[in-house]
């Protein structure tokens, strides 16, 4: 019964311990171990019982979400990545671009570079489509 | 199997509904869930907790503990006043579902 409470423990760990959040622990904790008694009885043995326990007992958001633990994901990070190589890449080819009509206005050279550059936010940009 | 989401919604209401009966604890509400519905619907145990941390917080039932069993105190759940009201009103409500759906329903499948 130990890898039942070690499961209980692991779905709570990110609910904030007070009194009433440890009750419903070990109110779940008792739900589970009775379950598995009946499972048993049924003719499963003993890990059987219990991993069909644990399998069964749905989605701790349910039960978070009641509780006011925000299981919102972290903000997309992808944002501030996209953001950032936009604003990497239009410095580096501004750089680039500048480079090329000071010294060397007679070759166009700047688009080489730029276009390697541009991989960069395209990436990203593919990358934050995805995450959405 | 019943789709869960469309007993989400009804959820309070069973529960309410079997804990009105008589003072009721967690595995005993889910094992006559399926019991009563030949296992066509079973409550799992992470969504009966949230309807109860629900129906807790909006005073329809309370909870206490009961006498020892399998090594523990069995936590049971009691109807409040105000649940009880709360279930008298939602049967009503149930009724007006149930014969507005029957209007689209009926003589079909």
């Amino acid at each position: 019964m130990k890898k039942i409470t070690k499961h209980v423990e692991e779905w709570f760990r990110d609910i904030p311990e007070n009194e009433h959040n440890q009750r419903i622990k070990e109110d779940i904790i008792q739900n589970l171990e009775e379950k598995v008694q009946d499972l048993m009885h049924e003719g499963k043995s003993e890990e059987d019982a219990i991993n069909k326990a644990i399998v069964d007992f749905g989605d701790i958001g349910d039960i978070k979400a009641e509780l006011g633990v925000n299981t919102e994901k972290p903000r997309n990070r992808f944002n501030l990545h996209l953001g950032f190589s936009l604003w990497g890449s239009g410095l580096i080819i501004a750089l680039v671009l500048f480079a090329n009509f000071y010294y060397t206005p007679h070759i166009i050279w700047f688009v080489y570079p730029t276009f390697a550059v541009v991989w960069w936010p395209l990436a990203m940009f593919y990358k934050w489509l995805g995450m959405k | 199997m019943i789709r869960s989401d469309i007993i989400r919604g009804h959820l309070d209401a069973i529960i309410l509904r079997l804990i009105y009966e008589e003072d009721r604890y967690g595995y005993e509400i889910s094992k006559e869930i399926g019991l009563r519905t030949n296992d066509r619907f079973q409550i799992k145990e992470a969504t009966l907790y949230a309807v109860f941390q629900r129906l807790e917080r909006k005073e329809l039932i309370e909870s206490y503990l009961g006498d020892i069993s399998h090594g523990g105190k069995r936590r049971y759940y009691k109807i409040t006043k105000l649940g009880k009201a709360y279930l008298k009103e939602t049967v009503e409500e149930w009724n007006e579902i149930k014969d507005i759906m029957n209007i689209f329903m009926e003589g079909l499948g």
